[in-house]
């Protein structure tokens, strides 16, 4: 089977919209006891060993779009640009199902030059060949919209080269910030440092009730390119800073949390030092205990359970407690409060520090991307919207004059053009007919 | 019942009452049911845009930042899309269906209706004036394409159901109740001509629809206005989540699985290039591409959790 084949084509867009769809119904890049967990154990098999929890960055995944492209641009220089730009060539008239018959009274050379001028009049391209003794008249409408579907094709292989350069010289990551710190990106030598972090959460009676809505994160920076002198920015969600040529984003917040684990009044080895951050924990000294920060909570109720309420008005912490990879339990427990674990073991938590999460990307292959994006839409709306037709016209002598036959195609079938056509012919009719001819039937 | 609510309730109505004509009209031809049906369907879309205007202009939110919004202007869109296409091409035998649908989807969107909620800071942008209305407009253009195809099925279906009556074809010319053959290509099948001539009901109802070639030709051109503005909404939204998330594709559901209704919209047209698939195919193909768009506008919101999930 060639490459260039129509059917090895559509096979291969149908298996890259499986496997996408695939993608969408398992869950992405989650850890393989997810699968375990939510999945039946013959299912969660299948999906770790067919590599389908990364399905989208899988070798056969991108490996099926690189032979889509192979398979479109072969085909598009090899079956659509020959088919969609067809010699001019004589046709048998009365085979093709757009056609019509037109009888006239005046010689052929004369009726042949009437109906050229009819089509340029209408703006056709109206050219003419010889053939085996009969001249032939073509007549063309929307040539240059033959090629929609190379400038569409086009598109899609720009789009592929631009995303290409992404992996090739780009990169992207994300950095989380403690208010008051800063931070150097390894790839690009920028630091950052964040003078404070701002959110924004508003109570809003609804319908179904109350709700906390986000409303805005803000993270004051004061950011040095490297070798410049720092300087302050705002960075917003929609609203990233560019920094010679990387792209910052403002990307999730959290709040830190100072852990102080205590045995007998003194401080225990393995306590951390730093901040911890949600998802974080330490072991507890020497033994195989540990604790971890699972989230922050800012509102305990009266009753001592989790409140509704995000913005910390009375603010606690959600620990877990594991005994190797065994959890013992989890509880709600109020900052700045000592809690006794038992054994002379206290555990304080201090306040909290406003974190941000920085994502950063400098990608070169976006104006790539972009225009091939526009390429691609341009080459769509060609295809689709424009319909490229060819008029076939003959013009033979009889006795009585002269005899025009005339046909049609277009590159997307017959029916299409049927009722243009069927204007045209009445147009071409009465057009001859005011001029002196004698058109008979269609 | 606060205005905004009595609003979507005069639209619906207006569609309830469109969507009788317009199906008594396809199925008596009865030209007056087609002048009530097109008035009402008119005052419906007005009424919804009226209401979103509303929304906004009181509220001072952009209407379409949530699941109620979107449906709402989605259901106003497909029976703007159908009104275009059916005063261009005259499709009107479709506005029951098209109508029908708005309704439900209007009744739908109400069960979201949380009230007044500002935007989350992801969707306080620009690009959501742009990227929304473009999407649902595709998932509209797609939504009447759908209904084409299901009158093509129809007709393809109920051709076949039509018994085949014993004696010759009619000859040319002869007086049947519907209008002279309207294609000189392909017309409809010998067996439905002759089942209308000897006075088959169903036959002569379905001769009333036009040729099955001419359906699949006004499926294409649907689907031709849905896929360019589904590009454009795909690369606005792109665009935008470069703006927003710092990446112009992230493999979020909701993006994939807008790519899954892109690759069936591409495989239709490709396929519709092909003269044994176009017609029957085709149309079993556009109908799997809507309940794609389905999938991808409300599954994907309302199931499967993502960057796009903003019910409320």
């Amino acid at each position: 089977m060639q490459i260039s084949n129509f059917w090895f084509g559509m096979s291969l867009l149908a298996l890259w919209g499986f496997m996408t769809l695939i993608g969408v119904i398992v869950e992405q890049g989650r850890d393989p006891s997810f699968y375990s967990a939510n999945y039946p154990p013959a299912l969660a098999r299948l999906i770790l060993r067919l590599y389908l929890d990364n399905i989208y960055h899988g070798t056969a995944y991108i490996a099926l779009i690189g032979v889509i492209v192979a398979c479109m641009a072969l085909a598009t220089f090899k079956r659509v640009i020959p088919a969609r730009l067809p010699p001019l060539h004589p046709v048998k008239i009365e085979k093709i199902p757009l056609h019509a018959t037109i009888a006239l009274t005046e010689e052929p050379s004369r009726a042949r030059e009437r109906i050229e001028a009819f089509f340029r009049e209408r703006g056709w391209l109206v050219r003419k060949r010889e053939n085996s003794g009969v001249e032939w008249t073509f007549a063309d409408k929307q040539n240059w919209a033959r090629r929609g579907v190379l400038v569409a094709h086009a598109g899609f292989v720009l789009i592929a080269i631009g995303t290409t350069m992404y992996w090739a010289w780009g990169y992207s990551g994300n950095t989380t910030i403690l208010t008051g710190s800063d931070v150097t990106i390894p790839q690009n030598g920028t630091r950052l440092r964040l003078d404070r972090f701002a959110y924004k959460i508003t109570p809003i009676q609804t319908r179904g009730g109350l709700v906390y809505q986000p409303i805005d994160y803000v993270s004051d920076l004061r950011v040095a390119a490297r070798g410049a002198a720092p300087h302050p920015a705002v960075l917003r969600v929609n609203a990233p800073l560019d920094i010679d040529g990387t792209l910052y984003y403002q990307a999730s917040y959290g709040a830190a949390l100072a852990f102080g684990l205590t045995k007998n009044g003194r401080p225990v080895s393995g306590a951390p030092r730093a901040p911890l951050k949600e998802g974080e924990g330490f072991t507890i000294g020497s033994t195989s205990r540990s604790i971890r920060y699972d989230r922050f909570v800012g509102t305990i109720d009266r009753d001592g359970r989790i409140g509704a309420d995000p913005r910390p008005n009375n603010p606690g912490v959600v620990v877990d407690f594991a005994d190797g990879d065994q959890t013992i339990g989890s509880l709600l427990v109020p900052l700045d409060r000592d809690l006794d674990l038992g054994s002379g073991y206290r555990l304080r938590i201090g306040d909290a520090t406003l974190f941000s999460v920085i994502e950063y990307r400098h990608d070169p292959g976006i104006p790539l991307v972009g225009l091939g994006a526009f390429v691609l839409l341009a080459g769509l709306c060609i295809s689709f919207w424009c319909v490229p037709a060819r008029i076939y016209v003959r013009v033979d002598e009889t006795p009585e004059g002269s005899s025009v036959g005339i046909a049609a195609t277009t590159v997307k079938g017959f029916e299409i053009f049927e009722e243009q056509f069927g204007a045209l012919v009445d147009a071409l009719r009465g057009d001859l007919r005011g001029r002196g001819a004698r058109p008979e039937q269609a | 019942m606060s205005f905004d609510q009595d609003l979507i309730l005069g639209a619906i109505s207006a569609y309830v009452v469109a969507t009788l004509a317009f199906f008594n009209y396809l199925l008596s031809r009865a030209e007056l049911s087609r002048r009530i049906g097109i008035p009402f369907a008119i005052a419906g879309c007005a009424l919804q845009f009226f209401e979103l205007a509303y929304r906004g202009t009181s509220s001072h939110i952009w209407p379409l930042t949530n699941l109620y919004g979107s449906l709402s202007l989605f259901a106003a869109m497909s029976v703007v899309i159908f009104l275009i296409f059916s005063f261009r091409l005259g499709t009107w035998f479709m506005g029951g269906f098209v109508t029908a649908l708005a309704a439900a989807f209007l009744a739908y969107a109400l069960t979201w209706n949380e009230g007044y909620l500002p935007a989350v800071p992801a969707l306080q942008s620009y690009w959501i004036k742009i990227h929304v209305p473009l999407v649902i407009s595709a998932y509209a253009s797609f939504l009447v394409a759908f209904v084409s195809s299901l009158v093509y099925l129809m007709k393809y279906y109920g051709e076949r159901s039509v018994a085949e009556p014993a004696g010759p074809a009619p000859a040319a010319g002869a007086e049947l109740s519907r209008p002279a053959p309207r294609s000189i290509i392909v017309g409809d099948s010998p067996n439905l001509e002759r089942a209308a001539a000897s006075g088959n009901a169903l036959a002569l109802w379905l001769a009333t629809l036009p040729t099955l070639a001419k359906l699949d030709i006004i499926t294409y051109q649907i689907v031709s206005v849905g896929l360019p503005l589904l590009t454009l909404g795909i690369i606005t939204g792109a665009w935008w989540a470069k703006e927003a998330w710092g990446a112009y594709w992230q493999w979020d559901p909701k993006e994939t699985a807008a790519l899954v209704s892109w690759i069936v919209y591409a495989v239709y047209m490709h396929l519709h290039t092909r003269m044994t698939w176009r017609g029957l195919r085709c149309a079993w193909l556009s109908v799997v591409g809507f309940a794609t768009i389905v999938f991808c506008y409300l599954g994907v919101n309302i199931w499967i959790s993502g960057l796009h999930s903003y019910k409320m």
